[in-house]
């Protein structure tokens, strides 16, 4: 391995692999935090083309964080597809990149090799392309799922309905999520994030949602986001859940910051299997953001980008039904800008699909970053076209617990319209049959929450 | 020529000949569209939206226009953004502390940028504060209480005054010896360790503006640690937000915080490990673990005539 290069004369050297992909990251608050960022725009450019000659074989060889430490590490490299990956361990990142970018290359092909790439093979080849670049590579890459309703086929645009409420009335929660289905939100998942973290509260919100979806028969699923411990503990009350849901970080001291471990996260998914209330075989629900790890101590001196591509390793395991990556919420010290976020939007959402997990976004930002209303419309737009499988849903945008600003109930129409894009089969059908949407034009019950009293 | 070529020459005199775009009928009288507003207090413009607002505070009952918001909820909305982007933006004036009677100090941060970006520079002293402090505040305290910025510096000078001193007057009133009043600049939360551990407090109290959500921009919270130094992690901590005029008022969150630092002073302790069940009633959102009650939602936008 050759861990140099020379721009206009000067000399760029690097110590490991885990430097170069560091150096190699585009601008990101956090990793300038975390003292692992490049000093100049040349020296970042002088590590991407380090990292372009590498090979993927390099990549497996050197995870970021050691085998040895880390279960994270072990999982992905004791798991990973022999076949798949001898079809592409030659291949330098840059032939890599060029390998996706092909016309002939298809999404078939991609989906074959992805369980032979490890998370620093997609992050690696992340930084060499540009947001068009992922945008055009992420729009390829098909990753269908199905619970109740089947995510992720080409031409649709799914969306989480978030109907939070600061202090889990359940009432406010169902008026939100009805108001939320009148404009065709909540197909990929109807999800409250609940104020307090306990198995009652949770079941007794699951069952409040439960009974609405009945009713109506509302062809999605529902999710409560406590704790994975909290949900297990649900389970047991007899309450319906239709997927489970956690938080995950790419290294195993995050995830034990986060109260996890994959073991713990293995007896949750054997549990859901047994006694989740979805159709499946699509069952558990994870999120992930960049500078999580970090933001407990546990990055191990790898760059922000390149974990959240572990998150994403440790996720397929589970054949998740929907993965996001949360991206503005974690604050301007992770990613401080509209430019920071637009760009790890970009970036989750391929390397997610590159690793072959359905992944969605919720594009977003807290009030202390940098970011306009306008730069966040247009990050919704750029995930939409670059095939995002689903987006977030609240009113006007406005987490009314978690304080941030996210995709509104407005948001999801309005990108369906201007893309061209359907919610999934199942739902769309729902639309249709209730009067909210006509064809691919608002119903006449479109925004009309008094049609699901 | 080829056939290629002459239907290209065709083409090209054909778009040349006329123009690009059909006529279209003259345009007619657009009516005014239906009255789409955001809803005042008094006035809910369906059914859905009243019965939405005993519930939520969550924006419901807007309407739509085509897909998108109605002109009077984009202008509501905007000024919800701009007051919460102004308490982020805002900046405490070189001697707010000293005109108001407290001891300035100054975290490492150098600039408001860097106040956002690190924040592990917000939980430090700046060295000449940290001598200043050993030199001019009193040592040895039961409770230090600190008034600080954090992320909203239009909270702290709205309800900072008041809730500093309601909670110092409720800590004298029980016998407690409270620390020199102080204010810092580009503070963190952590940053109570170091100064609680410099003047050898028993309990620190950093109060601070809290990170503003849409539309508030003048929360305060507070964070209460028994036995503070540095390397103290957020388990440790207990804390209390939404402290203002619509939330808990200061005066009465005064109040609760005292009720709050006596709990740690008795069981020698603060975070996870406080028992404070006995104390509900008197606690009310201290008693809880972050819990933020949610605030009515005012209309911003009034156009006079």
């Amino acid at each position: 391995m050759h861990l140099a290069a020379t721009i206009r004369g000067t000399v760029y050297r690097f110590d490991s692999v885990r430097e170069v992909l560091a150096k190699a990251n585009p601008p990101k608050s956090g990793d300038v935090l975390a003292g692992v960022a490049a000093r100049s725009a040349v020296e970042r450019v002088a590590a991407r083309a380090v990292l372009a000659q590498l090979s993927l074989a390099d990549l497996r060889d050197h995870p970021v964080v050691p085998y040895e430490i880390d279960e994270i590490t072990r999982l992905v490299e004791d798991h990973l597809d022999e076949v798949a990956y001898r079809a592409v361990a030659h291949l330098t990142v840059g032939q890599f990149r060029e390998w996706l970018l092909s016309s002939a290359t298809t999404g078939a092909e991609i989906r074959a090799v992805s369980p032979g790439l490890t998370p620093e093979m997609a992050a690696a080849v992340c930084k060499l392309m540009s947001n068009l670049d992922l945008m055009c590579v992420g729009a390829k890459c098909e990753v269908v799922v199905r619970a109740n309703s089947t995510l992720g086929l080409p031409g649709r645009l799914s969306s989480r309905l978030q109907p939070n409420h600061p202090s889990d009335d359940v009432q406010g929660i169902l008026l939100s999520m009805r108001e939320g289905l009148s404009y065709g939100c909540g197909d990929a998942v109807i999800g409250i994030n609940p104020a307090t973290d306990t198995a009652a509260s949770t079941a007794e919100i699951l069952r409040a949602v439960d009974g609405v979806m009945r009713k109506h028969r509302i062809p999605t699923q529902h999710c409560v986001l406590s704790h994975v411990t909290v949900q297990m503990q649900a389970l047991d009350l007899g309450c319906p859940m239709d997927l489970m849901f956690q938080s995950l970080s790419g290294t195993e001291s995050g995830n034990r910051a986060f109260g996890i471990s994959v073991s713990l996260i293995d007896e949750a998914w054997e549990k859901m299997k047994a006694m989740g209330s979805t159709q499946g075989p699509n069952v558990m629900y994870f999120e992930t953001g960049q500078g999580s790890a970090l933001s407990s101590a546990a990055h191990h001196g790898a760059d922000q980008l390149t974990l959240e591509a572990r998150c994403y390793g440790f996720a397929r395991r589970y054949e998740p039904f929907l993965v996001n990556t949360v991206v503005g919420f974690i604050g301007p010290e992770y990613l401080e800008n509209g430019r920071q976020i637009t760009r790890a939007g970009l970036e989750d959402h391929f390397m997610g699909k590159l690793l072959g997990v359905p992944m969605g976004c919720d594009a977003c930002f807290t009030y202390h970053a940098d970011m306009s209303q306008d730069e966040l419309e247009s990050l919704k737009v750029l995930l939409a076209a670059a095939g995002c499988t689903y987006l977030m849903s609240l009113p006007v945008g406005d987490d009314i617990m978690l304080n941030y600003q996210s995709t509104s109930y407005h948001d999801i129409p309005s990108l369906r319209g201007l893309l061209g894009k359907r919610p999934t089969p199942e739902f769309d059908a729902w639309l249709q049959d209730r009067g909210i949407m006509d064809g691919d034009q608002p119903g006449k019950a479109f925004g009309d929450p008094r049609s699901l009293q | 020529m080829s056939l290629t070529r002459t239907l290209m020459a065709e083409l090209a005199a054909r778009l040349t000949s006329r123009p690009a775009q059909g006529a279209v009928a003259p345009a007619t009288l657009v009516a005014p569209p239906p009255e789409r507003i955001f809803p005042r207090q008094e006035q809910r413009h369906s059914p859905f939206a009243e019965e939405a607002a005993k519930h939520t505070t969550a924006l419901l009952g807007i309407g739509h226009v085509g897909t998108r918001y109605a002109t009077d909820v984009v202008l509501q909305f905007q000024a919800e953004l701009a007051v919460a982007h102004e308490a982020v933006g805002a900046v405490l004036a070189p001697d707010w502390a000293s005109s108001h009677g407290l001891l300035p100090l100054y975290s490492r941060v150098k600039d408001h940028r860097e106040f956002l970006l690190r924040p592990d520079l917000g939980r430090r002293l700046a060295p000449e504060s940290l001598q200043r402090l050993r030199q001019e505040a009193k040592g040895g305290v039961d409770i230090q209480p600190i008034l600080a910025d954090g992320l909203s510096a239009v909270a702290c000078m709205g309800s900072g005054m008041k809730l500093l001193e309601a909670f110092t007057a409720a800590c004298e009133q029980r016998g407690w010896s409270v620390g020199t009043p102080m204010c810092a600049h580009f503070a963190r939360v952590w940053l109570e360790d170091e100064i609680g551990e410099a003047v050898q407090a028993r309990v620190a109290a950093i109060l601070l503006g809290e990170r503003p959500g849409l539309g508030t921009g003048d929360g305060l919270s507070a964070y209460l640690v028994y036995d503070p130094k540095v390397g103290r992690t957020d388990s440790d901590r207990n804390m209390m937000s939404n402290i203002h005029p619509r939330g808990t008022p200061p005066e009465q969150a005064g109040r609760r915080l005292a009720v709050l630092a006596g709990a740690m002073l008795e069981q020698r302790s603060s975070g996870v490990g406080l028992e404070l069940s006995h104390l509900t009633a008197e606690l009310g959102e201290a008693a809880g673990t972050g819990y933020r009650a949610p605030q009515a939602r005012q209309r911003l936008v009034e156009v006079h005539a």
